[in-house]
Order: C-alpha cells, then structure tokens, then sequence
C-alpha cells in the first residue's frame, strides 16, 4: 500500500460517461486496509462502474485511481497483483466444467493458483459439483465459483460486487462471517450492495453512491450518529388508542399503514417505553417488527429512494420504505 | 452445502505475495494465455468438428470419386483425377481456396474474442494477472495456430489420401508431365502457398469478431467477404484491383505446374496476404484496447 496516504484504494475526482449519460461524477473514494468497506447505492448509482473501474474494466475520463499507492501507468502489468474479486455476476464458460474454469483463470495467474483448485471449490462447498459444466449452476454456485476464483489469486484486496445475490441464507451468513475474518488477518474487502442491513452486519466503513456522486463517506459508527430513527410495524388489538398513546410519547411518531397496523418511528429506548405504556393500558401487542433500520433510514433519505415526506410506499422487493424526514429530530405528533 | 469461513485465511494470507506477470519467473503471458486458449478450443465441438472434416474429408472424396466416372473437369487438374492420385489434392484445393478455407479459419477466429462477449467472460479474465496486450496477443496466436494447423492437416491428408488413390505422373497445366516426387513437391508447396491469404482471413476475422462483439457478424462477415471477392473477379476489373483482394492469393498456385513455372502471382499474393493481415491486425488491437468493459450499473 502507498507510504504517503495509507489507503489501499485511493480515487480521486473519478468521472466516467457513457454517452450522454454520467455514471461517476467527480468521485473521491478511499479503502484503508484490512477494513470492510462497503460501496452502497441504489441500482444506477454508478457502484459497479467504479469497482469496474478499480479492475481496469473500464477507463475512467477524468480523475486518478491508485491501488496500493500506484496508478495503472506506474504499475503497469502488476496493476491487479494482489487483488481478486468479481464484477456484477461472475461469469464462466458454460461448457467447461467448475474445476476446469478455474484451471483455465489460475492458468492465467501463473504461480501456485493451480495447486489451490481444489481446496477452493472444497472450500466454497462446490466439490461435489466440480465436474459438472458450469451452464447446470445456479446462480448461487456461479456466486461461490467466483469465490473459489478469487482465492486462487491470495488477495490482499478483495472486490466483491453483490457477492449474496443467489445465495442461499447459510451461504450468506457463512460469506459474513468469512468477510471478517479476512479483514481481522489484514485483508481489505470492498463490496457492494444495496442492502443496508448486510452491510451494517459486515461493514466497518461505506461509501453511499447517489447518481454518481458521493452521498456518504465514512465509518459505519459515524453514520449511526447520523442515522434518523428506526421504523417499526406495530399491530394492536386497538390502533386508535395506540395512536393516542403515540401523540403522548415522547420521541414517538405513529401512522396508520394502509395494510392495517401501525409504522411506528422511534428510536429503540422511546420505543420500549412506548409499548410497556400500550400493554399497560390493556392494548394487546399482536406484532412487532423492526421494518427499517436508522442505516437503511438514512441510506434511503441520502439516496432519495424514500419519496416525500409522509408518502411511504414498497420497494419492489417488497421492502417497506419510510417517509424521508427532513432532519433527524424526534417526531412526536402523527404527520397529517 | 456452506462456505467453510475460518479456511477463507490460508488462502489470504499476505505475505504470500500475489502471482502474476510481474513475477520474473513467470512465463510470457502472451505464451499461457495462447496455451490456455487452445486448451479451450480443444473443449468446442466446432473445432473438433472441422479437425475431423480435415482428417477424413479428403479420404471421403476419394472414395467417391472411385464409384463415379465423371470427372469435375471444369476445375484445375479436374479431368486427370482418375488417373493420377496427385490431381485430388489440387482439385481439393481449388475447391476450397474459394470458400473453405475462408470458412474454416473464420469459424473459429471469428468467434474467439466475440464469445467472451457472449459468455461475459471478458470481466472475468481481465481481472486476473494478464494485459490485454497479453490476452490480445495469446488469443490471436491461438487463432493462427489453429488455421495453421489445419492447413498442415488438410495438407497431410490430402497427400496421403491422393497418393492412395494412386501415384501415376499428373499432366501440369502447361501440359507437360510431372512426375511423382515432382508433383509431390508441387502439391505440398502449392498448398503451403495458401497459408497466407488464410492467415490474411484470420486477421479478417479477429477484426470482424472484435468490433462486432458478435460471433455470428464475426464468422459470417468474412464469409460474405469471401463470397463479393469471387463476384467481383467476374467482373473485368483491372490487374491491381484483382491484386489488392484477398481471394487473389489462393489461385497463385497455378503458375506452380505451368510450364515454365512462374511466381509473379504468388509474390503479389504475398503481399496482398501481408497488407490485409496487418491492417485487420492493427485495426482489432485499436478497437480491443481502449474497449469499456460492461460498466454501467
């Protein structure tokens, strides 16, 4: 990594266009090392042009780019030494099998890659499939092929972009966990996605992408300063008294759903207050979610993805989005 | 089936050190990715495909000829097929320096760099150890070595299957008789002189295959290339204008059997071959390597 600024990704004033269309505007995007860092942004945020850019997949307009401290005209061949990972779905050849994709790339790579075939697709749990041709995987098994071909190269940068898409839930917890425990032995991971919550469960630090441009940059810790409060799906035996009670609570906002029940705004100690007082009063708690969290709150007012103020509406993952709040202070009164 | 996480660390370990091209113990890149590339081919069915065609066509034609009378006599060397077993290989040739050797090497050159498109496995490659200078060169000498051998197939085996058919002295084409080490020589130098004008369609081909990004526009433009030639060389156009198209260079052979022997034709198809196989070159590498790669999210 460079002596001078310590960052193992270093982007600065990174602009691309793709015809009349701006797909990174002016970017200024740095990785410290052996962090997570999560690239967060909604679909067209421009994430995976600036992690193709980080590959050399696509050359950027304006602006610099420094792996370990050194351009692409400085490193020159060596650009990608150290750094594996994959850019939208990783693709193979679909008439060769798993096993011999991976010969085919750790072919390329030269060293000892060929030797680590093997313990790669044991170790992605694709050994029972390494045979077969790769046009019978799933998308999930394509996911962990492309895993098993990043740890060919022994990164010391890893880039992963959308690496749970197609992934099974123990397959993504077991990524969670394997993702720290690369960065705790000193291994940098950049990933995307436009989950929030994965991100909080595995991120040290984000970077919000919005149009091109950076929304947010920062460590996780600091955004949670920021965040606004979390939204909650309450349902009552009697909403009407629910929703008195929420006028009557402090640091507690309530509105009707129009699928029935409450959305509840509040941080998580007003809101334990606010539900012992509901069970006090003889209404009976018939469910109670945690819908949105202060990150995924804040990634939503950051990105514009929440709509006005008051409007709520469903993402097509059927995720419930909440009203974009102007600032970050308790609301106590239902908005009208 | 779960990912092993507490594994994941031997593998990332960082004082390893990564591999790559910039080890000096590696070899060429241009050489493994071209390694690598042929290893690939050798898992297409077309490849194989043509490698057979190659093998037995030859054997196949002579075996029909041998239950027919008739005779292609409207073609070089066509009307002594019975007789001698040195005409076949020539009429082969004449056959397929119109369109099958375009064909043959455009199936497979045409198609080895737009299948990376196709399959999207461009982003895959790219982000591993080799340049694209390494990866454009590794490709388009696997492409080469691939028209190369075949014509050094076809050539085996139309000699062997010819000279089953009988080793008999073959009339030339200035009339006189050649006799069999002769025309034995004269088989192999004329098919041997066809390589350029196929490497010349090769570099065609690449071209095609890289700017289109689409292996059907890749295989088929030179095809349809190869076609227009022979439609043009009907028409009465002057010497230079039947010099500068690639189709030129497959009939240079024939000054090889006439009596006396000339080599004008052959060492303007020499050029020809070069001028085409140069500019198609230069002009794919151009389009190759400022090329975006996906990108936009």
């Amino acid at each position: 990594m460079t002596e001078a600024t310590g960052h193992v990704v270093e982007a600065r004033g990174v602009s691309k266009w793709f015809g009349e269309t701006t797909a990174l505007d002016a970017v200024d995007f740095t990785v410290t090392p052996g962090v997570v860092h999560g690239l967060l942004g909604p679909n067209g945020a421009g994430k995976t042009t600036l992690l193709s850019a980080l590959f050399g997949l696509v050359l950027p307009d304006e602006g610099t780019l420094r792996l370990f401290g050194r351009t692409r005209a400085e490193a020159g061949p060596g650009w990608l030494d150290g750094v594996a990972g994959f850019v939208e779905t990783p693709r193979f050849y679909p008439y060769l099998s798993g096993r011999r994709n991976l010969a085919v790339l750790a072919g390329l790579d030269g060293g000892d890659a060929a030797a680590l075939i093997d313990q790669a697709l044991e170790r992605t749990g694709l050994a029972g499939a390494r045979g077969r041709k790769v046009k019978g995987y799933s998308l999930g098994m394509r996911q962990r092929l492309g895993l098993a071909a990043a740890m060919l190269r022994r990164p010391r940068l890893l880039i992963l972009d959308e690496p749970t898409n197609g992934m099974d839930p123990a397959g993504i917890r077991d990524l969670r966990t394997a993702l720290r425990q690369l960065a705790r032995d000193g291994v940098t991971v950049v990933l995307s996605s436009h989950n929030m919550t994965q991100v909080e469960e595995i991120c040290d630090a984000v970077t919000v992408l919005h149009r091109g441009k950076i929304a947010f940059a920062g460590r996780l810790d600091a955004m949670r300063a920021d965040a606004p409060d979390p939204v909650w799906r309450l349902r009552t035996g009697d909403d009407g008294a629910a929703l008195e009670q929420a006028r009557r609570s402090a640091g507690v906002k309530a509105e009707r759903h129009d699928d029935g029940g409450l959305v509840v705004f509040a941080a998580q100690d007003p809101m334990d207050e606010y539900v012992l007082t509901l069970a006090r009063d003889g209404v009976a708690i018939r469910g109670l979610e945690l819908d949105v969290t202060p990150l995924e709150s804040l990634f939503f007012q950051l990105t514009g993805e929440a709509g006005q103020p008051g409007e709520t509406r469903q993402t097509p993952a059927g995720l419930f989005i909440p009203p974009a709040r102007p600032d970050n202070v308790p609301v106590t009164e239902e908005v009208p | 089936m779960t990912l092993a996480a507490d594994q994941w660390p031997a593998y990332a370990e960082p004082a390893a050190g990564p591999a790559g091209p910039s080890d000096p113990r590696q070899r060429s890149g241009t050489l493994v990715v071209w390694r690598l590339e042929l290893a690939k081919l050798r898992g297409q069915w077309r490849v194989r495909a043509i490698a057979l065609m190659c093998l037995v066509g030859p054997f196949v034609i002579v075996a029909g000829l041998n239950v027919q009378s008739a005779t292609p006599g409207d073609t070089a060397f066509g009307q002594w097929v019975h007789t001698s077993g040195f005409a076949i290989p020539m009429v082969i040739l004449g056959f397929g320096g119109q369109w099958l050797l375009p064909v043959g090497t455009a199936v497979v050159a045409g198609d080895i760099f737009s299948s990376e498109d196709h399959f999207g496995t461009w982003k895959t490659i790219l982000t591993r150890s080799r340049s694209r200078g390494e990866l454009f060169a590794g490709k388009f000498l696997a492409a080469l070595t691939f028209a190369t051998a075949t014509m050094v197939l076809l050539i085996i085996t139309d000699l062997l299957a010819g000279l089953l058919a009988g080793t008999q002295p073959v009339v030339g084409l200035g009339g006189q008789l050649v006799t069999a080490s002769h025309a034995t020589e004269l088989v192999v130098v004329s098919w041997l002189s066809v390589i350029p004008p196929v490497l010349g369609f090769t570099a065609l081909a690449i071209f095609t295959s890289v700017a289109s990004r689409n292996s059907a526009v890749g295989i088929g433009v030179p095809v349809v290339l190869t076609l227009a030639f022979q439609v043009v060389t009907l028409i009465a156009l002057p010497a230079w204008g039947q010099q500068v198209l690639l189709s030129t260079p497959f009939t240079a052979w024939h000054g090889f059997w006439e009596q006396p022997a000339y080599v004008g034709p052959f060492l303007y198809g020499l050029l020809t071959s070069a001028v085409w196989f140069t500019l198609c070159s230069a002009a794919a590498w151009l389009v190759f390597r400022r090329r975006t790669i996906g990108g936009a999210s």
